[in-house]
């Protein structure tokens, strides 16, 4: 499998190229069998896929085996998987299969709204830094929501990703068979013009 | 200023990570069961918990559990007083001598199981653990990890989750 970019090439900083070692070295020596190396992947890996289960609809105890079961699905793949790019892909694929089985097993409740930005708290407490993050957070939170869903699914999992740079493909391989699904380069775009719209004087 | 793509998406992270945050011990319960995993063990289903009953003078509590696998039956008996920690004894069905482990998240206790497969853990302390019945001296838990399990692998049970009792 080749990695190709797309003109979404982000700039390359030292430590990145560095970051982007130690998770080839991981995945290498998680294949061999090094528990330390394997649980560094967990470490990585495990909030994005919280994010890709919880996208799906699925409850959080739901959502929390779907994730434990596409890692113990992991075990008995990895060595067929040589790069952290392969990994992101395989996981996220893993784990929205694993979530749309639970839902269509169907004895588990109605699926709860993916929509989670919709309950988000106002912080309204004290410090003038909380109220600025605050501020911050409910611009981004309006101009996210008038982004199309699959929109909205690729950037909070892409966000999650511990490497930009793997998004792109990972993502795509995670979305529906047959549809070119968005990329994350228009989805930002359509996010930052949003942002330009509602924000008014930023 | 117009954000670019990587700040961009650290806000939609920290948005997220507010709105809807992964609970914080998913990772740690991910890392145990891999450790476990790789004792290439059988897990013992839990089949009976026997009423609590009320020590001499009402502070302390015992419960026996019973767990069945395909090769032992693990019996244990949880007592638990004022202190910090609880006391299990537990059996082993057939009888054995082997090596049985209590495994919580970032610690371990040891003790040998007798000839009549009886075995006591004095002070655990309270919080989540697994029971662990390792294979007879000398046959290692298989670590080529491939399922084929050998005539005698360790076994685990499921979480217990060892409480304060409310001592008024």
């Amino acid at each position: 499998m080749t990695m190709t970019d797309e003109g979404v090439l982000p700039v390359a900083e030292p430590s990145e190229d560095q970051h982007r070692a130690r998770m080839a070295r991981m995945v290498n020596e998680a294949r061999s069998g090094h528990a330390e190396a394997f649980n560094g992947l967990v470490t990585e890996f495990t909030p994005m896929l919280w994010q890709v289960a919880r996208a799906t609809g699925l409850g959080r105890a739901d959502a929390e085996d779907v994730v434990q079961t596409a890692w113990l699905n992991l075990l008995s793949h990895l060595d067929t998987i040589h790069t952290p790019a392969a990994l992101t892909a395989w996981l996220v694929t893993t784990t929205k299969r694993e979530a749309w089985r639970v839902r269509k097993a169907g004895h588990r409740q109605t699926p709860e709204d993916p929509e989670v930005l919709i309950l988000i708290p106002d912080h309204a407490d004290g410090s003038e830094e909380r109220v600025i993050l605050a501020d911050e957070h409910q611009q981004l939170r309006k101009a996210f929501l008038t982004l199309e869903p699959r929109c909205r699914e690729l950037l909070r999992i892409v966000a999650f990703v511990p490497r930009p740079d793997y998004s792109e493909m990972a993502i795509r391989l995670g979305m529906a068979r047959g549809s070119v699904g968005p990329t994350r380069g228009r989805c930002l775009e359509k996010l930052r013009a949003a942002l330009g719209e509602g924000g008014g004087e930023k | 200023m117009i954000p670019d793509d990587a700040s961009l998406l650290a806000t939609v992270r920290e948005l997220f990570a507010v709105a809807d945050p992964m609970p914080a011990d998913l990772t740690e319960r991910i890392r145990f069961m891999f450790a476990l995993r790789q004792l290439n063990a059988e897990v013992a289903r839990l089949v009976r918990v026997d009423e609590v009953r009320q020590g001499a003078r009402g502070t302390e509590e015992s419960r026996t559990i019973t767990f069945d696998s395909d090769s032992l039956t693990i019996m244990i008996r949880i007592d638990s007083g004022a202190g910090e920690s609880v006391r299990v004894d537990g059996w082993l069905a057939p009888p054995q001598s082997r090596r049985v482990e209590m495994r919580m998240t970032d610690a371990s206790l040891d003790v040998m199981a007798d000839g009549s497969g009886r075995f006591v853990f004095h002070d655990v302390p309270r919080g989540t653990t697994r029971v662990i019945v390792h294979p007879p001296d000398g046959s290692p838990a298989d670590a080529t990890g491939d399922g084929k399990s050998g005539p005698a692998v360790a076994v685990i049970t499921p979480a217990l989750i060892l409480l304060s009792i409310a001592v008024s």
